[in-house]
């Protein structure tokens, strides 16, 4: 069921309890676990933190914590499927579901108990009404209450009255056969398609607000989660600048508190400021040219993979008037003059160059003297620690450095983090590059394909369902840009990368066709579901984004071949 | 002693809180505390109103020696003077630290403060150790240390000890056998 009142009906019955905290491996459900935990350590609840990566991680943890807890969170996680059926719990437990998977499914939605769905009801979910798919059993009763009574009567009347009993029973059995077939067509609608809703950190934070515990710290976090939804393409650019209002209306409440006083605050103090800025990735804390090359946006408009692109960014750059040996170096060595006007400049040039959208309403923050971020920067930062592939790391390891990185005290890691997504970027920009270039991507009729073979440079960061994913979305972007066939240009895309060599598995990503008014959402995950199931391939559907599975080497060209024929 | 031991006698300071909860009053070993009104100050000692303010509890109200314009005077007063000048609070230099590491949004010209407070500890800790090092080289019998408060005498306490110690035991070894109280010199 859905939660009317926040603060009632969640925080104040788990503020006495024990809470057991299962979060996700994404940076917004990071995000709704710190903002979680200051406010359980600002009331001193006890709380258990498990982070989880799949469904059977999930069923793990909770077979390990269900004598000790009764009160489960769960973050990012666990609203896509019928949570009671798979893991089975006991009466008594509850589950409060904080998850931006959509479509939320039936059961957890109808469910009175034991599912507690920390979603906001008006988040466009178009949950089919009761009566449409649930139904009770009064019906048996009414025939066979009927048949007894015809049977009272005497013989004479009785076979007019079976006759009718018969044709009764004959017309229930026909309208329910309907019911169940529209039933089925609209359980099919519903779960059809795959999306994301508003994000669990900027949930949390405002259960912060109605607690009136917010603080600024919360706040980058909430703007952190969001942003992350808007860097891995999960939500629409409509959903982002709605999202991106609500906050700057926080902000500037917290701003007018502050500024309020005629003496300034400390200079330690965070100070969050909303900025039209470049779309340009990192571009603070590496050199202009280098966030140029490697940002999505830039590198797919100019097409630097080829020869003709780099000439056309030696236009841009010489049309801006920015000597190349400034450019190439470190953004804060730069001249004052250069970086004073640097995004009118830039905004400028890029119209002229195609590029309408250079500047993105964001976030960013400041505190100290030396510390600026962007939004953007901490979620690439915080994504690369997180699916970090460095040996010796185990996954939980990874998260607890990731969740670290977001503290304000831990700058050295988020630095870190800086720099292996500095490498991560331009991982992938070569892996593109080189994919456009020899031409990997193939038409397979319904949809495109790539398949990265094991030698490729750098494979081992794209095992990685984040990175996979990244990678594909640019992928696309790039190879949109790169065709001149018309019809390409609107199919989706499947990336197949090797995830363990040992096990000889690949993991599969599936993404929706690239276009402006795109509404992101994906159907593979039901595609994928009935593919393996037809050629009864060994996958593994273990992420929570039903997208992106594990199969195993041999099985790929199968399921392949099933999917081809499933979608044309 | 070590400097966290002196700070953590400096805790039991009181400081002025405003809180936002209500709660009875508390009778604790050390004393009563409350009762809490929200929106109504109320003397805590220092330990508590941290704890208070890190669980987003209170608000922080600084001591009214934590004013630019009485510290600057401070420190103009202190440059001037040979001697220690009378000190705004016993513990001033830790609880400088503590309420400005915690509580900084409450505090108005937070930076000021601690930059002038740290000016105020740097003329003294030079005045403390011009006077110590004359004590020795000239062997005074008795120096004045009034106004100094626990932090400084603990950064010269181990020194000026071992040292007078020291000299002690020279002295008495250059006379073996000889009455003690004598001064040689050397």
């Amino acid at each position: 069921m859905f939660i009317s009142d926040i603060r009632k009906e969640f925080y104040e019955v788990v503020a006495n309890q024990r809470v057991a905290l299962l979060v996700s491996s994404d940076i917004d459900a990071l995000c709704a676990c710190k903002i979680l935990q200051a406010l359980f350590h600002c009331d001193q609840v006890q709380y258990t933190l498990v982070p989880v990566t799949g469904w059977q991680d999930l069923g793990t943890a909770f077979l390990e914590h269900k004598e000790q807890f009764r009160y489960f969170v769960l973050i990012n996680c666990g609203a896509n499927v019928d949570l009671l059926e798979m893991l089975q719990p006991d009466d008594d437990s509850i589950f409060f579901i904080c998850d931006t998977h959509r479509p939320v499914d039936v059961v957890n939605v109808y469910n009175d108990t034991q599912i507690k769905l920390l979603i906001k009801q008006d988040d466009d979910l178009g949950v089919p009404s009761y009566d449409d798919i649930f139904r009770d059993e009064e019906d048996e009763g009414d025939d066979s209450g009927n048949e007894s009574d015809g049977g009272s009567e005497p013989s004479g009347k009785r076979r007019r009255f079976d006759e009718g009993a018969v044709e009764r029973r004959i017309e229930r059995q026909r309208e329910r056969r309907e019911w169940e077939a529209r039933r089925r067509e609209i359980l099919f609608d519903y779960e059809q398609y795959e999306y994301h809703g508003t994000s669990a950190a900027m949930m949390f934070f405002e259960l912060a607000w109605v607690l009136t515990k917010d603080t600024k710290d919360m706040l980058w976090w909430a703007i952190i989660g969001l942003t992350d939804q808007w860097v891995h393409d999960k939500i629409t650019h409509m959903k982002y600048v709605t999202d991106i209002a609500t906050m700057q209306r926080h902000v500037s409440r917290h701003n007018h508190r502050n500024e309020d006083e005629e003496n300034s605050l400390s200079i330690d103090c965070m100070r969050i400021s909303f900025e039209y800025d470049l779309r340009l990735t990192l571009y603070q804390h590496w050199t202009l040219y280098e966030s140029i090359c490697n940002s999505c946006y830039t590198s797919c408009s100019f097409k630097l993979w080829t020869l003709n692109g780099q000439k056309k960014l030696q236009e841009f750059l010489a049309d801006m008037g920015l000597p190349l040996k400034q450019v190439r170096q470190k953004f804060n060595s730069m001249d004052m003059t250069i970086k004073e006007n640097l995004r009118d400049v830039i905004e400028e040039s890029s119209n002229k160059y195609g590029m309408k959208d250079i500047r993105i309403q964001t976030f960013g923050v400041h505190f100290g003297f030396k510390n600026r971020f962007l939004a953007s920067d901490m979620v690439h930062a915080t994504a690369a620690l997180l699916e970090s592939t460095e040996k010796d790391e185990s996954d939980s390891d990874n998260f607890i450095k990731a969740l670290d990185s977001l503290s304000r005290s831990n700058l050295d890691r988020l630095h870190s983090g800086i720099e292996l997504a500095k490498k991560k970027l331009i991982a992938i920009q070569q892996t593109v590059a080189s994919c456009i270039c020899t031409n990997l991507i193939l038409s397979q009729g319904p949809f495109l394909y790539c398949y990265l073979m094991e030698g490729t440079p750098d494979v081992k960061l794209f095992s990685k369902p984040m990175a996979l994913t990244l990678l594909c979305k640019y992928l696309l972007k790039a190879f949109v840009h790169s065709t001149r066939n018309k019809r390409c240009k609107l199919l989706p895309l499947i990336m197949a990368a090797p995830k363990d060599v040992e096990k000889g598995t690949v993991i599969v990503v599936g993404i929706p066709p690239e276009s402006e008014t795109s509404d992101k959402k994906n159907f593979f995950g039901r595609a994928f579901e009935k593919a393996s199931e037809s050629t009864s391939s060994r996958t593994l559907h273990d992420n929570f984004d039903t997208s992106i599975i594990e199969l195993k080497t041999e099985d790929r060209s199968k399921f392949l071949d099933a999917l081809i024929t499933l979608l044309s | 002693m070590d400097p966290s031991e002196v700070e953590f006698l400096a805790e039991k300071e009181t400081v002025k809180i405003i809180p936002n909860f209500s709660l009875d009053k508390i009778y604790l070993i050390g004393g009563d505390l409350g009762p809490f009104n929200p929106g109504l100050p109320v003397d805590v000692p220092v330990w508590l109103a941290l704890n208070l303010k890190q669980r987003q509890k209170c608000r922080i109200v600084p001591p009214e020696w934590m004013d630019v314009e009485k510290l600057e005077e401070m420190r103009e007063l202190e440059r001037k003077e040979n001697t220690f000048t009378p000190v705004p609070s016993p513990y001033y230099m830790e609880l400088t630290k503590l309420l400005l590491n915690h509580a900084s949004d409450n505090i108005p010209k937070a930076d000021e403060i601690r930059t002038l407070v740290k000016d105020i500890w740097d003329t003294r800790i030079a005045k403390l150790r011009l006077s110590a090092d004359s004590f020795i080289s000239q062997q005074e019998a008795h120096a004045t240390l009034d106004n100094l408060t626990l932090m400084e005498i603990n950064t010269i306490r181990t020194f000026l000890l071992d040292s007078l110690n020291c000299m002690y035991k020279l002295r008495s070894n250059l006379q073996p056998g000889s009455s003690k109280g004598k001064f040689a010199d050397y």
